[in-house]
């Protein structure tokens, strides 16, 4: 683990783009990213809703000294999330760091723990004692398990998990217990919601033990065409299954996604690259835009980009753009002080700068 | 002023909500608030974390079902380890320690029948816990043994089975013999 104070880790967490941006992994043209996260508690301390500050400190020291004499950590960092301004705190859930969930909670010891490449986030003290997350790019689910049960493995070394055999691994919420495993994936759907499709389809998904929602959570279907579905059971599956059963769901949908695309290039050719360029268009001259305007507008870029129609411009520019253009990074860019008016100025700056580049 | 969503009609009305502790003003038609109002209603029936409140749906729906003695049963009910009452259970869909699982286990039971499908884990398995998994079933195989021998008086055999158990167990005295 490295030692820097925490306006420095900051500051470099504004300038560092995640891995998982990079727009490289397998079937990126539908999948923006994997992500598996592991849900444990120790034995013998309550969870960190009825814990007292003595028990959260202790949790927080236990895997504090894991991290410290484990080589698998060395690239890491820790940051206390009670030293943190609320907007700090937004910034990290924006960055896909933190859970919203933790950002909000107010007891003592909660930290973090995320590595360069941020492919790896562990959460101290979250609505369970250790939430291990790992993000990566494109659909690899198989290789994120094999990482991120490797760093259980370390973890587990030195701590006793809650555990037992029937119930498998112990989690505040009986929605997690079994595995504590939430495997998901982000896709990206803007044909399924041109030929009204996705609505139906999503449905049915949610009827066989699936989770859908939208890129910020809450059922918001149309920010940026971009649906995330992870598995619901946790308990009687075992972790391979589980991702199995993701990725061949999600197979299942990214060749819906295909067809439909194929279709509309056939059929409506002239018609979606005017779509795509007027977005382009407006990305590269608007003055004012909101967030949920440029979602919308740079969900019809990637598609461009996606379908090749649009070439000067990648996956990889796109993805740290929708990060820079969240208000909680804008304003930890260009200052605190940003109002909503001042920040739809400077995202529209911000946009024209890099589409036009 | 144009309305920010339709970009079409004129905005008449203001829209104020409160984001994050965040003030944002939106200028929209009357059209555009018709339906943003009730999609907005959608999504305040739609909330953040739909698995936990389909949880303390689950958990209302299976306390109606159950008889009067039994409710108050229900409201006695409570984790001696950590104090939770199962009623505070059933308001947030948290359980406070892993002893809650011992003590509310007749009711989870049939809750993960509801979420899961399932009641018994399969999947990975703590190496500690594996090690001491592998103890509890090897003591309970050679215990059924011990009986056998003894049922078939075979009183040698029986005092080895007896010392492999102790051995496993930790027993000092094992020690002591040796």
């Amino acid at each position: 683990m490295q030692n820097n104070d925490k306006e420095t880790l900051l500051q470099n967490l504004i300038k560092s783009t995640a891995k998982w941006t990079n727009g490289q992994g397998p079937l990126s043209d539908v999948v923006v990213s994997s992500r598996i996260r592991l849900a444990r508690n120790i034995e013998n301390i309550p969870f960190p809703a009825r814990a007292c500050q003595a028990e959260l400190k202790n949790v927080f020291e236990l895997i504090q000294k894991v991290i410290a004499k484990n080589p698998i950590f060395n690239d890491t960092n820790l940051i206390l999330l009670n030293n943190l301004s609320p907007l700090e705190n937004q910034f990290l859930v924006e960055k896909n760091l933190i859970s919203s969930y933790f950002a909000r909670e107010k007891y003592p010891y909660r930290a973090f723990i995320y590595n360069k490449e941020e492919t790896l986030s562990i959460m101290v003290n979250e609505e369970d004692h250790i939430r291990i997350q790992s993000l990566n790019s494109g659909l690899q689910l198989n290789k994120i398990w094999k990482f991120i049960n490797k760093i259980d493995d370390e973890i587990e070394k030195k701590v006793t998990y809650a555990f037992n055999e029937k119930e498998g691994y112990l989690t505040s919420c009986p929605t997690n217990v079994g595995t504590g495993m939430r495997a998901s994936v982000m896709l990206h759907l803007p044909a399924l919601v041109i030929v009204n499709r996705v609505k139906e389809l999503l449905k049915a998904i949610s009827k066989i033990g699936y989770v859908v929602r939208g890129f910020y959570g809450e059922g918001s279907e149309a920010m940026g065409d971009l649906f995330q579905i992870s598995n619901q059971v946790t308990l009687g599956i075992s972790e391979e299954e589980t991702i199995d059963n993701l990725e061949k769901v999600s197979r299942n949908i990214i060749d819906q996604e295909q067809k439909a695309r194929k279709k509309l290039a056939l059929g409506t050719k002239s018609e979606l690259e005017d779509r795509i360029w007027r977005a382009y268009g407006l990305l590269s001259s608007a003055r004012i835009i909101s967030s949920m305007e440029a979602m919308e507008l740079l969900s019809k870029l990637r598609f461009g980009v996606e379908l090749e129609i649009i070439s000067n411009f990648n996956l990889s520019k796109l993805n740290k753009l929708i990060l820079l253009i969240q208000p909680a990074y804008l304003r930890m860019l260009y200052g605190e002080e940003l109002d909503a008016f001042k920040r739809d100025l400077q995202r529209a700056t911000l946009i024209r700068n890099e589409v036009s580049r | 002023m144009l309305c920010q969503i339709c970009k079409k009609n004129e905005a008449t009305i203001i829209l104020t909500r409160i984001v994050n502790g965040e003030k944002r003003e939106i200028h929209i038609c009357e059209n555009c608030a018709k339906l943003f109002f009730s999609n907005e209603l959608t999504v305040l029936s739609l909330p953040q974390f739909n698995l936990n409140n389909l949880l303390i749906g689950l958990l209302n729906a299976i306390d109606l079902y159950g008889q009067e003695e039994e409710a108050i049963a229900v409201k006695e009910l409570k984790c001696q380890n950590c104090k939770l009452t199962y009623d505070e259970f059933r308001k947030s869909g948290k359980l406070g320690c892993s002893e809650c699982y011992q003590y509310f286990r007749e009711k989870l039971i049939p809750l993960f029948k509801k979420l899961h499908g399932n009641t018994q884990h399969r999947g990975k398995v703590p190496h500690q816990a594996e090690g001491k998994l592998n103890k509890i079933k090897k003591v309970e195989y050679l215990k059924k043994e011990l009986q056998d021998a003894v049922s078939k008086e075979k009183y040698e055999k029986a005092a080895q089975i007896r010392d492999r158990i102790l051995k496993i167990k930790g027993d000092p005295r094992q020690e002591d013999a040796k």
